[in-house]
């Protein structure tokens, strides 16, 4: 069963400390994005790591469309595997969609996590009456398209040709070398559910204490989204980073274990 | 020869468009390609312009999600596709490399990118994937075609199985049915004709001994006739509903109701009449074929026996090699030259012999029978030395 669940989502476990840190990364890329965050926090925290499944070297075969068509199927696992690593008190940090995937692991099983830390976090990024969340619906299909033609720089249909081309294995494990990339046809599902989604009202239901780290300048969640999610949890701090993108870990990681070590003393 | 390399000049006119941004996205310097390309001029993009304002939305997110960590983690990141925006709105597809340049305490100075006009290579691209996607509808329209085609060639061969198992059907039934109207008329012949002969002894008899004997005789006749009829009746009933009904069958009684029925015959011909089923007593048999097939051999030996000796005739069974019953009947008579008459042996009306009794319709009915019940019969003769009538009565199935 541990064994199981290790596989699919290739849990890595780090440090010497005796409290829990469980990262959890954003859509498009793979626990790799907290190598400039976790060495700083490797003395005091058990550190686990994991690919969300159909990301990284997850187990690609335990992609399952059904239970993946919503963020509940992940949060789900979330569960799973506390549960069979024993954590307890643990401080869970979610990068963008993962924050996500914490608020609904946290909403269904309030005890699981001492300290709730949400980079970048958005619950919604289609925009609509009364809600400023980015994007259009035009800007996901544009996104879809941006997705069909990089993989590998090929459309993904040329891709496909590769993949499914026996004759030439050294093309498929290229790749699988291949930083981020996932199976194109998961990458397309990953990132409807991702952001397509709208978690607006579950950020009332988290009890948590939550902290939210927010870039100054995010053009996929941008400060107004982030202020948004700290006026919906009752719990919650924002912090704000003087740095630009939706990953403060990889453009401002000092600034960011400033934040998170603040908020966790 | 040495040449003095202009590298402004150079950097200028290099056939891709490069520039160099912050780590914020801040475009400090680009080349001329890189302005004609996105139609900006120096003083609208230099300080003010970030990489991602050449991007849609969609690029934005891929930017944010995928290009930038990338690039965070491993310092370079090539070959990726972007829509860029020129200034009055028009998208144009590029191909772009960037790379990191850190100072030596590995902090982030700036990024360096090349982009890459790919209008044509992608137009050739779109056409690529329109003949592919319709090479992939015409593939899949082909397999259902397929599918549709074995589906139907499945049924088809279903109802060839389906007809040839009627037709074999109707042809058991057909030949049940010629075989029934000969029994009906044949195994009644013999009866009749017997009791005709010992009609005519008794009205020319005068002794009242021989008289007693003769129609005890009649009533032994008669009582088998009776039983003749009712079988047919009941084959009747039974061969309406179904296949050929199989009975339990002992070959040595019904070789002696045989020897009784044609007692007259065998008495007039003095024939020498024996029999051993000691390999096979019994068999799983229609009673009435076997009554059938019997009577018909004996009386054809009794009938066809030579006038220049003495009649021998014998009934027996023998296993084959392929472990199946045979019935062999064997007689030292006038035999048929096979050559000439072989082929027609079995035939409808076929005799061979001048002889007053000849009807033809006995071999044809006994083979009917016969075959009718998954049999086969087989025929060996010398001309004035014999014939041996060798019957497989059960084929083998195994």
């Amino acid at each position: 069963m541990l064994q199981r669940i290790i596989a699919r989502n290739n849990i890595t476990i780090h440090g010497t400390g005796s409290k829990s840190m469980f990262l959890v990364h954003g859509y498009g890329c793979d626990q790799n994005m907290w190598r400039f965050i976790t060495p700083q926090f490797k003395d005091d925290y058990k550190i686990i790591l994991i690919d969300l499944v159909g990301s990284g070297k997850s187990d690609e075969n335990s992609y399952d469309y059904g239970k993946y068509n919503s963020l509940e199927g992940y949060a789900d696992d979330v569960i799973e595997i506390c549960d069979a690593l024993k954590l307890d008190h643990v401080c869970f940090v979610g990068h963008s969609v993962s924050a996500m995937i914490g608020l609904l692991a946290a909403i269904k099983r309030p005890t699981l996590f001492k300290k709730l830390i949400m980079i970048g976090p958005s619950p919604r990024y289609i925009n609509c009456e009364n809600y400023f969340g980015g994007f259009s619906q035009n800007d996901i299909d544009d996104l879809m398209e941006t997705l069909d033609s990089n993989y590998l720089g090929w459309s993904s249909a040329m891709a496909s040709v590769i993949m499914d081309n026996p004759d030439r294995p050294e093309l498929a494990a290229e790749l699988e070398e291949s930083f981020c990339q996932n199976n194109p046809k998961i990458a397309r599902h990953f990132a409807r559910v991702t952001f397509l989604g709208d978690n607006r009202s579950d950020l009332k239901k988290l009890t948590t204490d939550t902290l939210i780290i927010q870039s100054k300048t995010d053009a996929i969640a941008s400060i107004k989204v982030g202020q948004f999610v700290h006026d919906n949890i009752s719990n919650s701090k924002l912090e704000v980073l003087e740095t630009t993108g939706h990953c403060p870990h990889l453009s401002a990681p000092s600034q960011t274990i400033e934040a998170m070590k603040k908020y966790l003393i | 020869m040495i040449y003095n390399i202009d590298y402004k000049e150079l950097y200028n006119n290099f056939p891709s468009g490069y520039f160099c941004s912050l780590p914020d996205g801040t475009i400090i310097d680009s080349n001329n390609r890189f302005l004609d390309l996105t139609n900006y001029t120096r003083e609208e993009v230099i300080g003010k312009k970030k990489f991602t304002d050449f991007l849609s939305q969609g690029g934005k997110i891929y930017f944010e999600n995928v290009f930038s960590p990338t690039l965070k983690l491993k310092g370079i990141i090539e070959e990726i596709n972007f829509n860029f925006i020129k200034k009055e709105g028009v998208k144009f597809p590029v191909l772009i490399n960037s790379v990191e340049v850190k100072d030596k305490d590995g902090i982030h100075l700036f990024t360096q990118s090349a982009i890459f006009n790919i209008s044509q290579r992608k137009k050739y691209e779109h056409e690529l994937l329109i003949a592919k996607r319709k090479a992939n509808d015409l593939s899949n329209e082909l397999i259902d075609i397929n599918k549709e085609l074995l589906s139907s060639a499945e049924l088809i061969l279903k109802q060839k199985s389906q007809l040839e198992e009627f037709n074999q059907h109707l042809e058991n039934k057909n030949r049940q049915l010629s075989s029934f109207a000969h029994i009906a008329s044949h195994n009644l012949r013999a009866p009749v004709s017997n009791l005709m002969a010992l009609k005519d002894f008794y009205k020319e008899s005068t002794d009242l001994e021989d008289k007693g004997m003769l129609f005890s005789k009649v009533e032994i006749v008669i009582s088998h006739l009776n039983e003749t009829l009712s079988e047919l009746i009941e084959s009747v009933k039974i061969q309406g509903n179904k296949g050929i009904k199989h009975d339990p069958i002992i070959f040595d009684s019904i070789f002696h109701k045989t020897l009784e029925i044609l007692d007259n015959q065998i008495l007039d011909s003095k024939a020498v009449v024996t029999s051993n089923f000691s390999e096979s007593p019994n068999i799983e048999y229609p009673k009435l074929y076997m009554e059938s097939i019997m009577l018909n051999l004996l009386s054809n030996s009794i009938r066809y026996s030579s006038p220049d000796r003495i009649a021998k005739i014998h009934f027996s069974t023998e296993i084959n090699n392929n472990n199946e019953v045979m019935f062999v009947a064997k007689d030292n008579g006038l035999g048929i030259d096979l050559q000439k008459h072989g082929h027609k042996l079995f035939g409808l009306n076929n005799t061979f012999h001048r002889h007053p009794d000849s009807k033809g319709v006995g071999l044809f009915m006994t083979k009917t029978q016969i075959e009718a019940i998954g049999g086969s019969i087989t025929v060996e003769s010398d001309v004035d030395k014999g014939t041996t009538f060798k019957i497989v009565l059960n084929k083998n199935i195994s």
